[in-house]
């Protein structure tokens, strides 16, 4: 993962025990190839919009795919997401919200600012492996941005 | 602007005498022969006032009232209908027909203008308080008179004097002065006297009276005090003394002022008196008239009655004898009737016999007076009814008040507290929901985080390094995976049921059926390889909301399933029956049963009665059952007995339109 302008997945997530089962699941599809990891929001907001220790990458390359956690450190996932579906270069990147909660106000809310899919991490990994292999193969494989 | 009164009669002698009467009581006056020339007039000029002949050449004076009233432009100005007096009829269509004032004639010329004024005064509204009070001053000496009127306008009152106890009597009457200082020796009528009839005018009964005396006499004082004045001051002090005790009667009068409102206490008294007999009515009549009450005259019972319905009397003189119905039967009816019950009744009599006065006192009347006796009798006994009626009348318009004034406090209180009550218990309930609400979100996230982590690397552990556990390892690991799972669904199930209470209901038309047989189908396609003989009747469609009933189907049936498994073929039946006015749903099946005097534990969080060995399941989903029924209004209920099976039932009440 040498040029970060290459980077197919990023996984905005603080637990690092659920980063490391969500790695685990999208390795076992061989999906995580091109994968970045980012431990809170801010991390996440400079990574796509190219600021801070991010400088050298093109907003415009951003990524196929952002997993996207709600609960963060410093910026928090809702937060992140209304920066991203609210800037013109970042807008077609598509989001999917992983959570633990499926707390009705938290989906409604991540709808409202354009979410692109939205999965309850279930407390059940088989479960779990297989929602990651269905949303590796629909925006990876199959979903082509707008570039 | 000087008021003006429009008086419509084709009379010439009528209309002079009016407008004499009235130009010299400040009003300007409009005179009309007919009701077109009226109808002209009132296009002109706004009136205070309309005094109307009920007889005019050209159209009927109450169709004229008729049109008055019904127009929005004149319908408030108040009508005052003259006619003759004996001319029943009238008096009665005139008041129905929204005339404020009847008049019979023959007329005192004095009393229109002074019932006009009243009339005229009812429509204005009451000037305010403060206003610069206005004190009548009673003395025969030019000389006293002038000084104290300096001296009390100094003070800032406005001061109107008088030469004669008789002419101090008819200003008070005309101006109700805020107070009266009357001189006790006068030519003619004398101060105590002033004072005593001062005192038995309605209106004018709580003016403070101060009384003057230029005597050394000390039974002037008693004197004085006797007849009702406020307080007693000797001329030979000096004025300063007169404005205090002014000031102080005034101070201690305002007190009460606000209690005389009511207009209805005022006026002349309106004497209604019945007699068959003409000739003895007239004289009647001008008897009344002479005492200053104003008689309303009825020839029969029937049309006195007729009469009281419209005409608000403050006596009433019955006589006994009468064609139609009797003066005792009339006077019977009267005292049974609540709104006229408190009018004082006398009854008249020609023949003087102690069986016609106990019938007269059965039927409720106040007195009973022989016609025989001298008018001076009657007078007499008629006042003191009338004294008696106004007393009453005061004494009750007081205690109205009071209570009225408690009351409004009272419901002032109340109101005041629940509002702070509701406020209070509004603010808590949302503070308690926002913290379930926090906590509910907190328990989603951080208490699945740690079992996900459990069931994941547990797994993980399970997939990547199976060749190094044995089976005994494996299984333990499955035992643990097992129990992260069963906490997860723990979890899952306690979030449903506490944000059960918060969610509103979405209430819809219902296909029980269909749902109860589409949650079967999926429990059954779950539990494969049982042999169930699972029946769902046609169960009535329900209003409530989908995804809740949904739920409650699910727990039932996925109960009768669970409870069923040992038996070699479950038989579940999902039926219903009507309730009164609600279909009661039912699940039932042959499974294991409970016993009954477990029932009530069914229901709530975390009850089971069976161990998890023997049947697996959290403990919720009664309760979830429970609380979705009862958000609908419902019931739910179980019976069973072990070995046997079990049966649930439930209502679905229709709720409230809109809720």
């Amino acid at each position: 993962m040498s040029d970060l302008n290459e980077i197919e997945v990023l996984l905005v997530e603080d637990n690092p025990h659920d980063a490391e089962m969500t790695l685990a699941a999208l390795r076992k599809h061989h999906l995580a190839n091109r994968l970045h990891h980012v431990k809170d929001g801010a991390e996440a907001l400079a990574f796509l919009f190219a600021t801070g220790g991010y400088s050298g990458r093109k907003v415009e390359c951003g990524p196929k795919v952002v997993l996207l956690d709600l609960k963060l450190p410093k910026v928090d996932g809702l937060e992140v997401l209304r920066k991203v579906k609210s800037d013109e270069r970042t807008r077609a990147t598509p989001v999917v919200v992983l959570t633990s909660s499926s707390e009705e106000q938290d989906v409604l809310e991540s709808y409202r600012l354009g979410v692109n899919s939205y999965i309850v991490k279930p407390v059940d990994f088989e479960k779990f492996a297989e929602s990651m292999r269905h949303l590796g193969l629909y925006w990876l494989l199959l979903n082509r941005s707008p570039r | 602007m000087t008021p003006a009164v429009l008086v419509v009669d084709d009379s010439l002698t009528v209309r002079m005498d009016l407008d004499e009467a009235f130009r010299n009581g400040g009003f300007a006056t409009t005179l009309c022969a007919t009701a077109a020339a009226a109808r002209d007039a009132m296009e002109r000029g706004p009136f205070v006032l309309v005094v109307l002949d009920v007889l005019l050449p050209d159209a009927d004076g109450v169709d004229f009232l008729r049109e008055l009233k019904g127009a929005p432009g004149t319908a408030k100005v108040p009508v005052m209908l003259l006619s003759t007096e004996s001319e029943v009829r009238d008096r009665i269509r005139g008041l129905k027909t929204g005339a404020e004032e009847y008049v019979g004639k023959p007329y005192d010329a004095n009393y229109v203008v002074a019932r006009a004024r009243e009339l005229v005064r009812a429509l204005q509204p009451i000037p305010p308080e403060g206003a610069t009070p206005r004190i009548l001053v009673v003395d025969d000496s030019a000389t006293f008179r002038c000084t104290l009127k300096a001296a009390l306008e100094a003070r800032g009152y406005e001061v109107t004097t008088a030469e004669s106890g008789e002419e101090g009597l008819r200003l008070a009457a005309g101006l109700r002065p805020r107070a009266v200082i009357v001189d006790g020796v006068l030519p003619g009528m004398d101060g105590a006297s002033v004072v005593r009839r001062l005192r038995q005018d309605a209106a004018l009964r709580r003016t403070p009276t101060i009384l003057l005396t230029a005597s050394e006499d000390p039974k002037g004082e008693l004197q004085a005090l006797d007849a009702g004045a406020d307080a007693y001051v000797r001329k030979e002090e000096e004025l300063s003394v007169i404005l205090t005790r002014l000031s102080a009667v005034l101070r201690s009068s305002d007190a009460s002022r606000s209690v005389e409102a009511a207009s209805s206490l005022l006026g002349p008294k309106k004497v209604l008196a019945v007699d068959d007999s003409p000739t003895y009515l007239q004289e009647l009549a001008l008897q009344l008239r002479g005492e200053g009450y104003e008689p309303i005259l009825a020839r029969s019972g029937e049309e006195a009655l007729e009469l009281l319905a419209v005409q608000p009397v403050d006596c009433i003189l019955l006589d006994v004898l009468m064609p139609g119905i009797s003066g005792h039967e009339a006077c019977r009816r009267i005292k049974s009737s609540p709104g006229w019950r408190e009018i004082p009744t006398l009854m008249l009599t020609a023949r003087e016999e102690r069986a016609d006065l106990i019938e007269g006192i059965n039927a409720g009347a106040d007195d009973y007076i022989p016609k025989s006796s001298e008018f001076d009798v009657l007078k007499a006994r008629l006042r003191a009814q009338l004294r008696r009626k106004q007393f009453e009348d005061e004494n009750r318009h007081i205690r109205e008040q009071l209570l009225q004034k408690e009351l409004e406090a009272a419901q002032a209180r109340a109101s005041r507290e629940l509002a702070e009550t509701r406020a209070r218990l509004l603010a808590d309930l949302e503070a308690k929901n926002k913290e379930l609400e926090s906590f509910s979100y907190s328990v989603s996230h951080d208490l699945r985080a740690p079992l996900r982590a459990i069931d994941g690397f547990s797994r993980m552990l399970l997939e990547g390094h199976a060749e190094r556990l044995d089976a005994e390892g494996k299984r333990l690991l499955g035992v643990v995976v097992e129990n992260a799972r069963r906490m997860g669904q723990l979890i899952d199930d306690l979030l449903r049921f506490s944000r059960l209470g918060r969610t509103a209901l979405r209430r819809t038309r219902l296909d029980m059926a269909g749902l109860a047989r589409s949650v079967a189908a999926e429990l059954q396609a779950a539990a494969p390889g049982r042999r169930v003989e699972l029946v769902v009747r046609d169960l009535p469609p329900a209003h409530a909301d989908p995804s809740l009933v949904r739920q409650v189907f699910q727990n039932l049936i996925g109960n009768a399933l669970k409870y069923t498994r040992t038996r070699e073929t479950a038989r579940i039946e999902v039926g219903f029956r009507t309730e009164g006015l609600d279909s009661e749903y039912s699940v039932s099946d042959n499974g294991v049963g409970f016993e009954m005097e477990y029932a009530h534990k069914l229901f709530g969080v975390f009850q089971r009665l069976h161990s998890s060995e023997e049947f697996e399941g959290s403990g919720v989903g009664l309760a979830l059952v429970k609380r979705i029924v009862e958000r609908h209004g419902g019931t739910v209920r179980a019976e069973g007995k072990p070995g046997e099976g079990a049966t649930f039932r439930f209502t679905l009440p229709e709720g409230e339109p809109g809720a």
